[in-house]
């Protein structure tokens, strides 16, 4: 809590009356840093201070988001109780009214337009528990097969890309303990200094010990002055400064030949591919000049150990997907993964990155990371839950497809849980059209979001502190937060409210659930034999032993250090290479005479996703309380755009206005925009609408823009 | 249970930092027993060759004196060999027939100088370079001769040469070889150095082997193989050392080159370790000080249980202690044919740098006139680290000792983002503390306590304040002459005492000069102020209430200020105002720049007939107080609607109606970006934008225009009425007298102030205090009169 400096004695404090104590994690970043919130109570008021408990994957380190994460839960805008928009206006109702109304809507929805024109969007901010429970929630209770969620936004461009090359996606394949250790790691597209600040330490360690690092990033972050080599890559390049690196490490002969012959497939169609491009057109593709490009991959091959480090930056892009496997391609080659010290990180952005997108939110899957389309893993599932496997619907679409058919009217109903589409989906205008022409759509929130506005029904959540559950953090290690904070007015947990939805609707045998940890106990059934088994997990053994990696499938077992020591997870056991195009599928905007230069969008590190938690933050807000633009000197010039004055940027799908900032760290063609703010400043109201064919990730990396000064 | 028993042979600084790193350990776990053949305590060996050359006494080399020994419970004796060691019994034997068992032992003999195997060397004047007594030696034979002859010239015996030089003695040194260090440089910079210790009087006889010392009972010259003699009055040899192994003869340590020894330094016999110049790891046999402290560690480790990876070898560094000569070298700095090397050679500076690379990464190195760079060399060998362009250069060039990021800093700027904690903050607490390390500061002020990221910075500032370059000194500023108090302790005083008076203040804290200055007098009446908000203040112009007041001019007359909130009039009003002007035939009537009609050149006698004429609020803007808002009414440049910011500008001047500030606050309000009002320039300024009002704070428009900082964009009016309100009062209840808003913003911090103002319970507050303030202020007004 911010203190005010206090220089005359009149207005200071009363002592400290109690104190309370509160175990938790921090709601933000996937670190999933352990703390404990303080609360200390004198006569007129309470004062709360967070602090960091040691752990094995934070270390006892948390950073300013962390340190502040108690403002928003108790911020005095949280809703207190359901609300009901009548004439345009939020009204208090009941809960019991609430459920009703849901009940009657969705029944009347699905009754006049059938099961599919009701839909979920979920969340990878929640616990595993509510991610588990809310896919179970849409296939068992609503029937419906439209369900998905904002980790679609964000994660699966590494998921899919790991899934097919390793055959398995877990965040890191080794622990986080081995970064220090490595000779040579690259970090892709990743800012980790401003999104998982507590992060850096392991790897300033490695630098120490001599690691030599590499970044590829358009701009300069507190993130690449850490490297030894910085690749200023033009937006959206990756994939093509990908190959530039594999042609080098191929014939420069830095290929681990033997590792390629035992364990992978595929190396010989991208080896003719390699042989068929021209490190110098690398080079103009890129804007990397080609020695830079031979110093880091012979470095990278010729080191004995070596990390990948994937984020954003190379995912959130219409081919993210086939960047990340050009990526994975290079540690194959150098045969630099499935040992010590080597191996692959895709830096997870939310909380619960990586947990909520194996337990069956996303549109094509089913707990323990099975998929929805295999007899085999559907039959299990429907024993599971005691329902026929014909009942259990097939796969639906992507979040933001999702919302092109409530747009065509396809869907006409939506249980929205825990995420701010209007501001997180590319094209926000047409997002908010499209919600709008939903017939009834229900909100569960701590605020009234940007989104919230646009709902007939919002429900009051529990926040953080409120709620207990699994997050499974960066590395894929599951970690239990512990919350007993008393409730906020009436909300209620997520998971709560979805028993109660799902009990209106005739569905309660399925969901009788009393808390996290029984449906934790369901949720390890669920798992059992699936590629990311929790079977073997306890309540009680996450609290002895802090944590355990992923899977593990029986309660004997320690859980997964390192993983593919001897084989991948595909059916033969090796690892698929593929040729990857310097020429995407999905045709990337470029710089046109009307909107001559690149965009491209990221955090900063006060504020996490859409920032409805931490703009509410005084502490946080303090240090950024708006958008800007980060802009070249020259660039600016040019466009005569003065240092901190409003700027107006426009693309082909709309303008925002935020202030300029000269800076010389980012390329002369691109600027960047953070994307923690809503309506004007909202970046990604200039984001196309293309997906990436793989993963359907919109494209946030890369738009064309112009910009102008606002008089 | 009884302690284990460590016996540890020798005395010398391998041995005894080994048992410093055990006591760090377990500072209680063993009786711990020491023999030393040396009759000393602990010294430093390597400054031997310092105390020659007269830059270090000998008193000043030990490393740890009996004090130690007895605090730690050693049981020492000094001047006494082991000379048995009986490892199926666990029994040690001494020259003294001292018989001690052992649970542990460790072997820390060390080496002794090699003799000539040559005619003569036993002649009184043949002196060796080790000891203490050998030190002395020297220093007492360079009082009765003048000629000296060094054989050796590496390391030692140029250390030898330079003492003896500075001892007044003639020095030859003899080399075998061509080049002198010739071990640990290469031709170039050897010839460097040649030529340096030539300049400082040092002779040099180089490819000379000797055959023969000459002379009778003395040394009297030295004869070399090739037939040539040199005379010499002493002769000290520093030919190289050999390990002190004769202990194991007899027994079945293994011994090699010296005694061979493990990654944790076992021998092959169990319990018994040895450690330093007597130790062979790896068939490496070590003899600079840096690698027996590695092994001392790695041991220390090993005997407490402590889990390491074990000692793994050492990279060699040399550097030789000569003053005014640098000369280093480390690792491997000759190459071969898959190396490439890198050299720098500034004959004019007297510099001289090589690299020798493979693959991008460092091998050796030699260093000669700039050696700044050798420990990061090493730390690069030591590594394995792929260089970058960026960083040969850095090595290769001559180092720059000003180049600090943070010495760029300013005071204002943040080390710590998370904590909010500036540079000067950190300046400070390290000066006013004496702190000296990271973690200290980190306590002290939680500068890279929470996430870390900026911790590189804060080691960096640390170092910068410990150079020799570092001139930011911060000093206690009091609050003027008068008194040695700082405005902070003043403020606490006034509370902690109660005082409620000018003379009482000075009375009771010891003023230094009688009845204080102008600087002293206002500022103990504004804290006085804050204090007891009924604190009536002295003023200059006269104020009796909100329609009876004015403003004395220097010509004794007087001016009155109709309030006109926002700049807003009426017919009604200027009526008024127009039959005062005619019937007090008021000499000058002028509109001012904050919007107001000001009546000057009033005489005394006239004012209370005016007032009562009038009968209006006035305005006393006078001194340091909230200013009336500039508004952009009467800007042509633009049509938009004024009429928000009217209103704002209004209510915003109803609330701070003779506030008393710290220094004058001056306000804009405008309508739109053309900024009418010049809003960027004031201490507080509004525009209004499309998204809501831009705040700027800590702007001025006086002789020296300073643009404000945005503060925030509230998206409402009351929003920013609640913002505006909320810094001025914090503004008056956290800054010095006299601090103008933006030093005040300097001082605490833009960051933290928003993270006031943003917190709807601490701004809330704010207001509520101004309330009360004023309230409580216009009570007392209404009960005088």
């Amino acid at each position: 809590m911010t203190e005010m400096l206090l220089r005359y004695f009149r207005k200071k404090q009363k002592e400290t009356q109690t104190e309370k104590i509160y175990d938790t994690q921090c709601p933000f970043c996937s670190m999933q840093c352990k703390m404990q919130l303080i609360e200390q109570s004198t006569v007129t008021r309470k004062r709360y201070q967070t602090i960091a408990k040691d752990n094995p994957t934070s270390e006892g380190r948390i950073c300013i988001k962390g340190l502040h994460a108690h403002q928003h839960a108790i911020h005095g805008d949280r809703i207190k109780h359901p609300l009901l928009k009548v004439n345009g206006e939020f009204q208090k109702i009941s809960w019991e009214e609430a459920i009703q109304l849901i009940k009657e809507k969705f029944t009347e929805i699905q009754s006049l337009h059938g099961n599919d024109t009701l839909s979920v969007y979920g969340s990878a901010t929640i616990t595993n528990e509510e991610a588990y429970l809310l896919g179970k929630f849409a296939r068992v209770a609503l029937k419906t097969r439209y369900i998905d969620y904002n980790g679609r936004l964000c994660m699966s461009s590494a998921a899919s890309a790991a899934t097919q090359t390793f055959g398995m996606d877990r965040g890191f394949t080794n622990s986080i303990q081995e970064i220090p250790q490595t000779r040579c790691m690259i970090l892709a597209g990743t800012n980790i200094a401003e999104c998982q600040p507590t992060i850096m330490p392991y790897f300033e360690r490695a630098k120490e010990n001599g690691c030599f690092i590499i970044a590829i990033d358009p701009r300069e972050t507190a993130t690449t002055k850490l490297a030894d080599l910085h690749l200023k890559v033009k937006p959206g390049m990756d994939a093509a400064l990908a190959n530039g690196l594999l042609k080098v490490i191929i014939e420069e002969e830095l290929i681990d030949q033997s590792f390629l012959e035992r364990r992978v497939d595929g190396f010989s169609e991208v080896k003719e591919y390699i042989a068929s491009i021209d490190l110098e057109e690398i080079a103009e593709l890129t804007g990397v000049p080609s020695e830079k490009i031979v110093k880091a991959a012979t470095v990278f091959g010729k080191e004995e150990s070596g990390m990948i480090f994937t984020a954003r930056g190379v995912e959130q892009q219409t081919d993210g997907s086939i960047a990340v496997r050009n990526f994975l391609n290079i540690l194959l080659a150098t045969g630099k993964i499935g040992k010590p010290f080597s191996g692959f990180g895709a830096v997870t952005g939310q909380g619960n990155g990586q947990g909520a997108r194996e337990h069956g939110q996303k549109a094509d899957q089913l707990p323990g990371y099975r998929s929805i389309e295999n007899q085999e893993h559907r039959r299990y599932i429907a024993d599971v839950w005691g329902i026929g496997k014909e009942d259990l619907p097939h796969k639906g679409v992507s979040a933001f497809e999702m919302i092109e058919k409530m747009d065509e009217g396809e869907i006409k109903g939506l249980f929205l849980m825990c995420s701010n589409p209007v501001v997180s989906n590319p094209s926000a205008a047409f997002v908010k059209q499209a919600l709008k022409k939903l017939d009834f759509f229900v909100a569960v929130d701590l605020f009234v979001s940007e989104t919230a506005r646009l709902a007939d029904l919002i429900l009051p959540a529990t926040s953080y502190l409120e709620t207990p559950g699994t997050m499974t953090n960066v590395e894929g290690r599951v970690t239990l937060r512990e919350a007993s904070f008393p409730l906020w007015g009436e909300a209620k947990h997520d998971w709560k409210i979805l028993c109660e939805v799902a009990k209106a609707l005739g569905k309660g045998d399925y969901f009788s659930f009393d808390s996290p940890e029984e449906i934790f106990e369901e949720l390890r059934e669920a798992t059992r034999g699936g590629l990311a088994d929790y079977s073997g997990i306890t309540y009680d053994r996450l609290r002895q032993e802090e944590g355990i990696l992923w899977p593990c499938p029986d309660e004997d077992h320690p859980g997964t250090i390192r993983l593919f020591e001897h084989q991948f997870a595909h059916l033969n056991g090796k690892a698929k290479m593929i040729a990857v195009s310097n020429k995407p599928e999905v045709e990337k905007e470029k710089p046109t005479e009307d909107f001559p230069l690149y965009l491209t969008t990221g955090r900063v590190m006060s504020h996490y996703l859409t920032g409805v938690q931490t703009r509410k933050s005084p502490t946080l807000a303090a240090r950024e309380f708006e958008s800007y633009m980060e802009i070249h000197p020259a660039t600016a010039e040019k466009y005569q755009i003065k240092d901190q004055t409003l700027v107006k940027i426009e693309s082909e799908r709309g303008s925002i206005v935020v202030r300029s900032k000269r800076s010389e760290a980012i390329r002369k063609d691109t600027v960047f925009v953070p994307f923690h703010w809503a309506d004007s400043q909202n970046v990604n109201q200039l984001i196309s609408k293309k997906l990436d064919p793989t993963c359907k990730m919109p494209g946030f990396k890369v738009s064309a823009v112009k910009i102008s000064p606002v008089e | 249970m009884r302690k284990q028993r460590l016996v540890v042979i020798g005395n010398g600084m391998a041995g005894i930092n080994c048992v410093q790193e055990i006591l760090n350990h377990q500072p209680d776990a063993f009786e711990i027993i020491v023999f030393g053949s040396e009759p000393h305590y602990n010294y430093n060996r390597i400054l031997l060759s310092t105390v020659l050359q007269g830059s270090t006494k000998v008193e000043d080399i030990t490393l740890n004196d009996r004090s130690w020994y007895e605090d730690k419970n050693i049981k020492l004796y000094t001047g006494e060999t082991v000379t048995y060691i009986d490892p199926d019994n666990k029994l040690l034997r001494t020259d003294q027939d001292r018989e001690v068992s052992y649970d542990k032992a460790i072997i820390a003999t060390g080496s002794h100088p090699f003799v000539l195997p040559i005619l003569g060397n036993d002649k009184r004047g043949v002196i060796n370079f080790r000891t203490i007594e050998d030190c002395k030696n020297i220093i007492d034979m360079s009082k009765h001769h003048k000629k000296a002859v060094v054989i050796g010239g590496g390391l030692l015996g140029l250390e030898a040469a330079r003492g003896l030089l500075h001892l007044g003695m003639e020095v030859d040194v003899v080399h075998l070889s061509k080049h002198i260090m010739d071990r640990q440089l290469d031709p170039t910079a050897s010839i460097m150095l040649q030529r340096e210790l030539e300049s400082q009087g040092v002779n040099f006889l180089l490819e000379k082997a000797s055959a023969e010392i000459i002379g009778g009972d003395s040394v009297e010259g030295l004869r070399f193989k090739d037939g040539t003699e040199v005379e010499a009055e002493a002769i000290i040899m520093a030919v190289g050392v050999r390990p002190n192994i004769n202990l194991m003869k007899g027994n079945r340590i293994e011994t090699n080159r010296a005694i061979v020894v493990n990654d944790y330094l076992q021998t092959n016999v169990p319990d018994i370790y040895a450690v330093g110049e007597c130790a062979e790891h790896r068939g490496v046999v070590y003899g600079l000080v840096k690698p027996l402290y590695e092994q001392g560690r790695e041991l220390a480790k090993h005997i407490c249980g402590i889990d390491s990876q074990g000692y793994q070898g050492s990279t060699l560094s040399t550097q030789l202690k000569i003053s005014g000569v640098d000369v280093f070298s480390v690792g491997d700095f000759v190459g071969d044919e898959t190396t490439k090397t890198i050299t720098h050679y500034d004959e004019q500076a007297n510099i001289y740098k090589k690299l020798v690379l493979k693959d991008d990464k460092i091998l050796g190195a030699v260093l000669y006139g700039d050696t700044k760079v050798g420990n990061r060399l090493v730390d690069m060998i030591n590594k394995q680290k792929v260089m970058t362009d960026e960083e040969k250069m850095l090595l290769l060039q001559t180092s720059d000792r000003n180049s600090w990021q943070v010495s760029s800093m300013e005071h204002t700027e943040l080390i710590c983002n998370c904590n909010g904690v500036t540079k000067g903050t950190i300046l400070e607490s390290c000066q006013l503390n004496n702190i000296t390390t990271v973690e200290e500061i980190k306590s002290c002020t939680k500068a890279s306590s929470a996430c870390g990221g900026c911790k590189p910075l804060v080691t960096e500032l640390l170092t910068y304040i410990q150079s020799e370059g570092f001139d930011e000194v911060i000093e206690k500023v009091t609050l003027c002459s008068c008194t040695t108090l700082t405005d902070e302790e003043l403020v606490n005083e006034l509370q902690i005492r109660q005082l409620r008076s000018v003379d009482e203040v000075m009375r009771e804290l010891g003023w230094l000069t009688e009845g204080g200055c102008s600087t002293c007098l206002s500022a103990i009446q504004y804290y006085l102020g804050m204090i007891y908000p009924e604190y009536e203040k002295e003023q200059p112009s006269l104020f009796i209430n909100e329609r009876m007041n004015a403003t004395m001019q220097s010509d004794g007359s007087f001016s009155i200020t109709p309030q006109m909130y926002g700049g807003l009039t009426s017919a009604e009003e200027l009526r008024k105002i127009a039959d005062a002007i005619e019937q007090y035939n008021i000499p000058q009537v002028a509109i001012t720049s904050e919007q107001r009609l000001t009546l000057m050149g009033i005489a005394q006698k006239d004012l209370e007939a005016i007032w009562k004429k009038i009968d209006l609020p006035l305005s006393s803007t006078y001194g340091n107080t909230v200013q009336n808002i500039k508004t952009c009414i009467g800007e042509t440049i633009c049509t938009c609607d004024k009429h928000k910011a009217l209103q704002l500008a209004v209510k915003i001047e109803k609330t701070t109606d003779y506030v008393v500030t710290p220094y004058r606050l001056k306000m804009g309000i405008s309508a739109c970006l053309h900024n009418g009002a010049g809003s960027t320039t004031k201490d507080v300024g509004v525009i209004q934008t499309d998204r809501g009002w831009e705040m700027y704070v800590g702007g001025s428009s006086g002789r020296n225009v300073r643009s404000g900082q945005l503060l925030c964009v509230a998206d409402t009016n009351k929003k920013l009425y609640e913002m505006v309100i909320g810094f001025i009062q914090y503004y008056r209840e956290t800054a010095k007298y006299g601090e103008r808003s933006w030093e005040w913003i300097d001082r605490v911090s833009l960051v933290h102030i928003r993270e006031v103002l943003f917190d709807d319970d601490l701004r809330k507050q704010l207001s509520e205090n101004l309330e009360l303030e004023m309230k409580q202020r216009k009570k007392i007004v209404a009960e005088l009169i």
